[in-house]
């Protein structure tokens, strides 16, 4: 494969220096097929070793590399430079959250709100002697939402969060239908009497930017919309 | 530590779904400032009917037809893009939100030039 240059500007912010963060330039030559995450590295290990971003499992799975570039949120392990015609590449921490360092943010704000919407199997009835059964016509409503990897990049990139950090945000709202709609689950209640808040499912504004930056294409705002329902049917 | 602007959050690219949810809040805006408008007009008929006279004429003045052009399509649009969100949370439109959208901005956009054709012929 024929190799080409392109030009990347990276925000970068270090707190020991910087007061502000500001934009380095960078040129390097990368295959076609190379992805963002290929770029990153040829960077850091290469060009500028100070270079800080979170990477783990480099295939798409651990959710560990969530971040902005050329004005989207992306997984950097699986997006290939070509998704991106310009051949110049504006690479940005997630949107919404504090920054650490570099392209590295602080999650804690979107596990403790995870936290709040009890992701766990809660039960009532008595625990069967063998294994739960769920039949797959029952599983297929939970499929979808199962798939999430909690990479963040649809909460940061929901206005609504932006302008209220409170919201819990479209993963949290994920996760909460993947517990409420389990058959298996006897939580719907409580879960829906902490998403049915100020702060919770009704600062969906179906504005579709969870969706295109869901890098599991989840149709998540099609679960907050059957979640809306749930929450208004359960208070009639 | 370090917490961005909010205006930073602005350039985030603006896919389908966020300009129908901008032009929604932004005509919902036009549309409240509309109404005060017209009951505060309305209002004046409890001021008897020469003040009431008097504000419909200067109402009729070509640029109000003008003006009316743009108030049908912000009507439109913010009813069109209503009945978007409606199907989109009742009846799995989330599939197709992006076709459902231009569809329905097509069906407003055939009644809005058809509209202001009627309003500018009526121009005297």
């Amino acid at each position: 494969m024929s190799k080409q240059k392109i030009s990347i500007k990276i925000l970068r912010y270090n707190p020991e220096k910087d007061n502000k963060p500001h934009w380095s330039s960078y040129q390097l030559e990368a295959e076609h097929d190379s992805t963002i995450l290929d770029i990153l590295n040829e960077i850091r290990w290469n060009i500028d070793g100070s270079l800080s971003y979170r990477r783990s499992c480099r295939s798409a799975i651990c959710g560990s590399c969530a971040i902005k570039v050329n004005g989207q949120n992306v997984l950097a392990c699986e997006t290939p430079v070509h998704k991106f015609k310009a051949k110049k590449l504006k690479i940005e921490p997630l949107p919404g959250f504090r920054i650490i360092k570099d392209l590295v943010v602080d999650m804690d704000n979107f596990f403790e709100k995870l936290k709040q919407i009890k992701p766990f199997l809660i039960l009532k009835k008595s625990i069967p002697d063998k294994e739960f059964s769920q039949s797959p016509e029952q599983f297929s409503d939970i499929s979808e939402s199962v798939l999430c990897i909690l990479c963040g990049a649809c909460t940061s990139s929901c206005p609504s969060l932006w302008s209220n950090p409170e919201y819990l945000g479209p993963a949290s709202l994920l996760k909460a239908y993947r517990f409420i709609f389990d058959t298996r689950d006897d939580g719907a209640i409580e879960r829906i009497d902490i998403i049915n808040d100020k702060n919770g499912i009704w600062r969906c504004h179906t504005i579709f930017n969870c969706m295109e930056a869901c890098p599991k294409n989840i149709n998540i705002t099609e679960f907050l919309s059957k979640l809306k329902v749930k929450v208004v049917e359960n208070s009639i | 530590m370090y917490k961005r602007t909010k205006i930073y959050d602005l350039s985030y690219h603006n896919f389908i779904g966020s300009w129908a949810w901008i032009l929604h809040r932004l005509s919902g805006l036009a549309l409240i400032f509309y109404i005060t408008l017209h009951i505060w007009v309305i209002n004046t008929l409890t001021q008897g009917p020469e003040k009431f006279d008097t504000i419909m004429n200067f109402l009729n003045s070509p640029l109000f037809k003008y003006l009316e052009v743009g108030l049908w399509g912000i009507i439109l649009f913010h009813a069109f893009n209503g009945v978007r969100i409606i199907i989109v949370d009742f009846f799995k439109g989330s599939f197709a939100q992006k076709k459902i959208f231009f569809l329905l901005i097509a069906i407003a956009f055939i009644m809005w030039a058809t509209g202001s054709y009627i309003i500018i012929t009526h121009i005297n």
